[in-house]
């Protein structure tokens, strides 16, 4: 099935961490440079990230649904969401800030999750695609996941500085949902491993 | 060991001669356009430099006050600990956690490898614990979230400028100072240079018993 063209077709390895590269006649189970465990490919990785992309869909509805955060004002309290956090930036005419966490906390996850299902399913159905424009889609999914924990480390601030007695912002149970989809979709992004596209390709 | 002449991309993984590119130039992947290598110009000084002033920097960026408001009369300060603090005592302890290890415990534990590791290549002092130190920073790397934290900060003060006055301390004038280390330390590390330096100087130690 694999390609002539690659490394593993030839009969070499090459290591995770260190990037080294081994020839397959040798057996060798630990790279020799840096003694982690040698794979030809990402251990189990369509199942593992399978798994992870799972839990962060079903995270992805509380994170979403539920209050990130409410401002207790002179005793009424205010919640917001996700997007209602938005709409206020925006409304309040901070369009450049609004429109950022708009990318940063709606955009990425969402495109992040679609993203992923996409090169699972061709990874496993063998689609026969342009390999090099899905890795450089995996690359852009990797590259950008971390920078949705924005709206978490916003929150960590606010309730930190706003905290006098007659105003008070308190983080809400989505936060902990939108945490953990971020970090969840980064454990699947980082599992995923993009050779298995073009160990699929038929014409290359 | 890298005793073949080839080489493989990580991302496509197609065989490749061994690209030795000249420092200022780049090696990319033909075929999925992967940046293979890009060598940096005295990569093991420089890292080791950076992660000096990078160690140093991250004491005044943690325990000076950051970003003061005042809300009718009362005045309030935060740093980076305070945050995760107020998270935790609220109830929120995963991400209190979280933030804790991305903006604190990560990024220390990161400068401090960055800065045994290039120290003892610097002085050519081999020990058996640098293959392990170097592959903990490999996969610490994209854990460490100052910059983002950055983003957050100014997010966070433009929604609060609508309540209240602010004001900057030296500890966010640090905190940017570290972001600009880190980024410089990630950017002109030459990890290839750092495995083979690192692989040299463990024959040379077993060579000497």
């Amino acid at each position: 099935m694999h390609t002539k063209a690659n490394a593993l077709a030839q009969g070499f390895i090459r290591c995770h961490d260190c990037g080294c590269l081994l020839k397959t006649v040798d057996h060798p189970s630990a790279c020799p440079r840096c003694d982690s465990q040698l794979h030809p490919r990402r251990p189990h990785s369509l199942q593992r990230t399978t798994a992870f992309l799972f839990s962060s869909f079903f995270l992805y509805i509380p994170a979403n649904i539920f209050p990130i955060m409410t401002v207790n004002q002179f005793g009424a309290g205010d919640p917001h969401t996700i997007a209602g956090g938005i709409i206020e930036l925006i409304d309040s005419g901070m369009i450049p800030i609004g429109l950022l966490v708009l990318v940063a906390s709606i955009l990425v996850p969402s495109s992040k999750l679609i993203g992923i299902t996409l090169l699972l399913l061709c990874a496993h159905f063998r689609w026969q695609i342009n390999a090099r424009r899905w890795t450089v889609m995996y690359r852009v999914i990797a590259f950008v996941g971390r920078w949705s924990m924005l709206d978490i480390f916003m929150i960590s601030i606010l309730v930190d500085l706003v905290n006098s007695g007659s105003v008070q912002i308190i983080a809400g149970p989505a936060a902990t949902a939108f945490a953990a989809v971020v970090i969840l979709t980064m454990f699947a992004a980082e599992n995923f491993d993009p050779r298995l596209l073009w160990d699929n390709q038929k014409n290359l | 060991m890298n005793s073949t002449n080839y080489d493989s991309c990580p991302e496509c993984d197609l065989l490749l001669r061994s690209a030795h590119p000249k420092i200022g130039e780049k090696a990319h992947c033909p075929r999925c356009g992967f940046l293979l290598s890009r060598p940096r110009k005295q990569s093991v000084e420089r890292t080791f430099a950076l992660s000096i002033a990078g160690f140093i920097l991250f004491f005044p960026a943690n325990l000076l006050p950051m970003v003061g408001i005042t809300i009718l009369g009362n005045a309030n300060t935060g740093i980076l600990m305070s945050g995760v603090i107020a998270l935790f005592n609220e109830g929120m302890v995963a991400v209190a956690i979280v933030v804790f290890l991305a903006s604190i415990l990560f990024p220390l534990v990161h400068i401090s490898l960055s800065l045994l590791i290039s120290g003892h290549l610097y002085f050519n002092r081999p020990n058996r614990y640098l293959v392990g130190w170097m592959r903990w920073m490999h996969h610490l790397d994209e854990w460490v979230m100052l910059e983002v934290y950055m983003l957050g900060i100014i997010v966070a003060c433009v929604k609060l400028m609508a309540i209240a006055p602010l004001k900057f301390g030296w500890g966010l004038y640090a905190f940017i100072a570290l972001i600009i280390i880190t980024t410089m330390l990630t950017s002109g590390l030459d990890t290839e240079l750092f495995w083979q330096r690192i692989e040299q100087l463990g024959k040379e130690n077993n060579l000497a018993h």
